[in-house]
């Protein structure tokens, strides 16, 4: 127990309030320790493990009946309704240039906010983390990496791309 | 170590609720020792602490300390709600509070320290409970005699609604002062409103509401007390007379200020806002009994949420529909029938119910179309003086309603007409009285409905447009061929195109033009065409015509291949079956003969690259828009459907051919075809994207 | 991904909801402001599905958050958790009464905070967590 001894009546509800306590002082050491910390929706293709900001995540839905739409590029796979929001879907193993899988039961469509307001989906094989990074975990992509990532995080010793979406998301106008 | 870290966070923070707690024991003790009243808002400040102590306390294990807080909470709570009055007993007892879970704070790891303090902490509690039991006032009666929306009143907290009676009982008059603030700064502004509020009298509470532009807007809802009248509230505080509501009316005489706050409020420089003050009219130009009545008989409402019930009523209907079949599956089987029967019957009230339910909401929506032609006509008395013409504007049918957005998106293009007619159809008195026109130029406005669409008309006496000189300019750009043969229709429909439509090409020639490739786009976004007609020399009339709604529509589905599709029907003049040998094909087109007439086809199928079924018999759905026809071959007609048509969002802006999409129960999206784009492409000839 | 907003004045109790509501999940996102005023500003840019705030507060109270909140067709799917210390029993209810889902008394369990977020997370719109 991180709580300082005789400082609560020893219950064990006591001793959680200050453990959560500690962990949150922990956390914020570790970020006022001059890192900058970043906030990732890690996911993955396959077994590839990918990333995009946090920031720009509205939120998470399973994968649904996608509706085609004609006279779009190839990689917009149709739209879905979201409460009765329509949104385009963007396939993103089609804009990689990855081979298609069928949708499975992890398949998730990551919802983003658009840079007006308008909203857009792009389908993933799943969705697995939060990553709270620190800046000296970045570095720049190799290069002959794609266009479309960013810069690489290391996370316990795997590298995980972190994708640029305003790039995917650009299918050279309408 | 983080556990020391935490502590540390523990205490310092216990330490900055105590010093607030001496700073307000110090500011309360100046009063007492003057002999004023309390000033309601240190005590409610004291009491803040000794309640945020009790909670930081209590959440980790420091019970003593905890309890000591909650009776000093509760007798602060006493004093704050006018039950007991504050003396210099009370005040130095709750510096022996203050001074004692201090000592405490700072030995926190010691245990012999801490158990002596909690035995203080025990008799102290007993002299601070003695203390309580002093005089009681009565709180009084909780009954509301002010007239406050229910949504400030359910926000208020038991002390702010305390505030209200106290102020009521004291006669002062209570205002709703609504002001609105950009998101971004709003703290800024209305700190200065509070602190202006403040020195008139008593901001009781705040309450936030979306604002008139929900992403960048926030409007605050401040309920004060005052002996001003409106009036003088309405100059002392810089805001437009409509915006403070009178909720209460107190005895108080405005014009004589003997109340404490009112005198120091017109000695104290008020400063003027003027950055967020809406330009509007002056003070007092309404009588305070209408606005009062205007809260309690009207509501804003976010058109949004107009949408979101539209959205919901969508989905019954959805719901309804399934249970149609339902009871159609029941009532086939001998065993079910009765019930399916009985289903039925419930059903069809139901469908009876929903669609009055459709109706009232869609009602909600409708704004007669009055606004937009009373901003016309300002800019019209405008154009008559800049351009030194006269003429005469008349306006009729301004009581046909349309569905808000529409009527917000109306605005522009409906502005562009009417300034093109003023621009440049009506010619200069001197060209009309030598044409034996009256000197007077005519300009007419005309909205009418005509069965689920609204047609607004703006006609004009002028020049007209000269046929020959826009067949000549679209020969010139390449946008017919010499010795195509065009119809008058089709001619003047070139003036919509965006290679005709500049300013040097036609309006000096034929006073005609000028951006009319983008009024026809703003009406086809609005599900709408617009058509022109006009004889040379004489008049120009454009007709607009629009769908009342946007917000449901009923639609036909139809499919082709694996797809659906949902077409409005508004534009859907007939369906027909059709034998694939009786198209005809000519110079790549196909036809079809009906009833005598050539009608052009297009197959959906082709239009967007869809595998097509091997269907043996078409159908042909022969769309309408204004009085051009085209048919649509599709495989199968689904049937109707009532839909609320939504806008697609993503990287793709816009999809030629498809208006939006709509939502239909299982099946998910469903996609609405643009009719108008379809038929204008058809009739260009135009090939698929 | 869950979005959730702490609304709390006191720093202390702040860390204790947000390092509680970062533990529920590998996929939750924690938004934190000081003052109810903070919460005003940073609520146009989010979809919260989850709103966890006080009640006493200095700028504005936590009920004319809530009724904001629920007010605000934007934010129709968010859940609403009012967390305070034991006080007027009116204030709880009028926090009911406008709409708030659960109303959590102070000093409280963080595993009794992590259920009950986690079951109104669960009952709040279509959003999957990391399940499967």
């Amino acid at each position: 127990m991180s709580g300082p001894a005789g400082t609560h009546d020893g219950t064990a509800e006591g001793a959680t309030r200050w453990d959560a306590l500690a962990r949150a002082a922990a956390r914020r050491e570790a970020v006022e320790a001059g890192e900058v910390q970043h906030e990732y929706l890690a996911f993955r293709l396959g077994d590839v493990p990918y990333a995009i900001a946090v920031d720009g995540v509205r939120e998470i839905v399973r994968m649904r009946p996608v509706t085609p739409v004609p006279r779009v590029p190839p990689e917009v796979s149709g739209v879905i309704s979201l409460r009765g929001e329509i949104v385009q879907v963007v396939d993103l193993r089609r804009r990689l240039g990855m081979p298609e899988v069928e949708p499975s039961r992890s398949t998730r469509i990551i919802v983003l906010h658009g840079d007006v307001g308008e909203v857009s989906g792009v389908q993933v094989d799943g969705v697995t983390e939060v990553l709270r990074v620190v800046e000296s975990d970045l570095r720049p992509p190799p290069s002959g990496e794609s266009e479309f990532v960013s810069s690489i995080c290391e996370r316990e010793g795997r590298f995980v791309s972190v994708m640029n979406m305003q790039k995917v998301l650009d299918l050279g106008g309408s | 170590m983080s556990g020391d870290k935490a502590q540390r966070e523990f205490v310092s923070e216990v330490e900055d609720i105590l010093e607030r707690m001496r700073d307000d024991i110090a500011r309360l003790a100046e009063g007492v020792g003057a002999g004023a009243a309390a000033d309601p808002r240190i005590v409610n400040g004291l009491f803040r602490s000794a309640h945020s102590l009790k909670g930081l306390s209590g959440m980790f294990g420091f019970d003593a300390m905890s309890e000591l807080a909650h009776h000093l909470e509760d007798v602060l709570d006493g004093l704050r709600m006018g039950r007991s009055t504050l003396d210099h007993d009370g005040l130095s007892l709750f510096d022996e509070a203050v001074t004692l879970i201090s000592s405490l704070v700072g030995k926190l790891d010691d245990d012999r320290a801490r158990s002596d303090a909690e035995e203080s902490i025990a008799t102290l509690m007993e002299r601070v409970d003695a203390w309580v039991a002093g005089p009681t006032e009565s709180d009084g009666s909780r009954e509301s005699e002010v007239d406050l929306p229910a949504a400030v009143l359910r926000a208020l907290t038991e002390y702010e609604e305390h505030r209200l009676h106290e102020n009521v009982a004291a006669g002062r008059n209570v205002f709703l002062a609504d002001s609105d603030f950009e998101i971004l700064s709003f703290e800024e502004g209305l700190s200065e409103l509070n602190e202006a509020i403040q020195a008139l009298g008593e901001p009781i509470s705040t309450l936030p509401s979306p604002g008139e532009s929900p992403d960048s807007q926030i409007r605050f809802s401040i309920l004060l007390a005052t002996t001003l009248d409106r009036d003088s509230l309405a100059e002392q505080l810089d805001l437009p007379a409509e915006q403070l509501h009178l909720v209460f009316e107190g005895e108080a005489q405005p014009a004589a200020l003997t109340d404490a706050a009112a005198t120091e409020a017109t000695a104290s420089e008020v400063e003027p806002r003027n950055e967020q003050t809406p330009a509007d009219p002056g003070p007092g130009s309404e009588p305070s009994e209408s606005s009062l009545k205007s809260i309690s008989d009207t509501v804003r409402v976010d058109i949004r949420k107009l949408d979101e019930l539209m959205n919901l009523v969508g989905e019954l209907v959805i719901q309804r529909a399934s249970i149609r079949k339902i009871a159609e599956t029941l009532a086939t089987e001998p065993a079910t029938a009765r019930v399916g029967a009985e289903l039925e019957k419930v059903h069809r009230s139901l469908e009876r119910k929903l669609a009055d339910l459709q109706a009232s909401v869609l009602d909600v929506r409708m704004v007669p179309l009055r606004q937009v032609f009373d901003k016309i006509s300002r800019v019209a008395r405008r154009l008559r003086v800049d351009l030194g013409k006269e003429v005469r504007l008349d306006i009729r049918g301004a009581d046909t309603e349309l569905d808000k957005l529409i009527v917000e998106d109306l605005v522009d293009p409906l502005m562009h007409v009417v300034r093109n007619a003023f621009d440049h159809a009506i010619e200069d008195p001197g060209e009309r009285e030598s044409c034996g026109k009256p000197v007077e130029g005519r300009v007419r406005i005309e909205a009418f409905q005509r069965g689920n669409d609204v047609v607004i008309q703006v006609s004009d006496d002028g020049r007209g447009i000269d046929a020959d000189k826009v067949l000549e300019r679209a020969l010139e750009r390449g946008l017919v061929t010499e010795g195509q043969e065009l119809s008058p229709r089709e001619i003047l429909d070139l003036v919509f195109h965006p290679g005709i439509s500049t300013r040097e090409a036609v309006s000096t020639t034929s006073g005609r033009g000028v951006g009319m490739d983008v009024v026809r786009s703003n009406i086809a976004a609005l599900g709408g065409i617009v058509t022109i007609e006009s004889e040379p020399g004489r008049y120009t009339t454009i007709s607009m015509t629009l769908p009342i709604t946007l917000a449901i529509m009923q639609a036909l589905i139809v499919g082709v291949g694996s797809q659906r599709f949902a077409i409005p029907l508004n534009s859907v003049r007939e369906t027909l079956l059709v034998d694939p040998q009786e198209i005809q094909s000519s110079d790549g087109r196909e036809l079809l003969n009906l009833r005598g007439e050539p009608l052009l086809l297009r197959r959906l199928s082709r239009e967007f690259d869809i595998e097509p079924s091997d269907a043996g018999k078409l159908s042909a759905v022969v769309l309408g828009i204004g009085d051009s026809r085209m048919g649509l071959l599709v495989e199968r007609l689904e049937g109707q459907q009532d839909a609320v048509i939504k806008p697609i969002q993503g990287p793709v802006s816009r999809v030629r051919g498809v208006a939006g999409a709509t939502e239909l129960g299982e099946q998910g999206a469903v996609l609405v075809l643009d009719v108008s784009a379809l038929v204008e492409d058809a009739l260009r000839g135009r090939e698929a994207a | 991904m869950q979005r959730i907003l702490v609304v709390e004045d006191s720093a202390t109790m702040r860390s204790l909801i947000v390092s509680t509501l970062e533990d529920l999940d590998d996929l939750v996102k924690v938004d934190e402001a000081e003052s109810g005023f903070e919460a005003l500003r940073l609520l146009p840019r989010d979809d919260y599905d989850l709103i966890v705030t006080d009640i006493n507060m200095p700028d504005i109270n936590g009920l004319e958050l809530v009724s904001f909140v629920r007010r605000d067709p934007k934010h129709a799917g968010a859940r609403l958790l009012i967390v305070s210390t034991e006080g007027s029993d009116r204030d709880r209810e009028k926090g009911l009464e406008l709409g708030a889902d659960a109303y959590l008394v102070k000093p409280f369990d963080p595993g009794e905070l992590a259920r009950i977020a986690t079951e109104l997370l669960a009952s709040g719109s279509e959003s999957p967590g990391s399940s499967d």
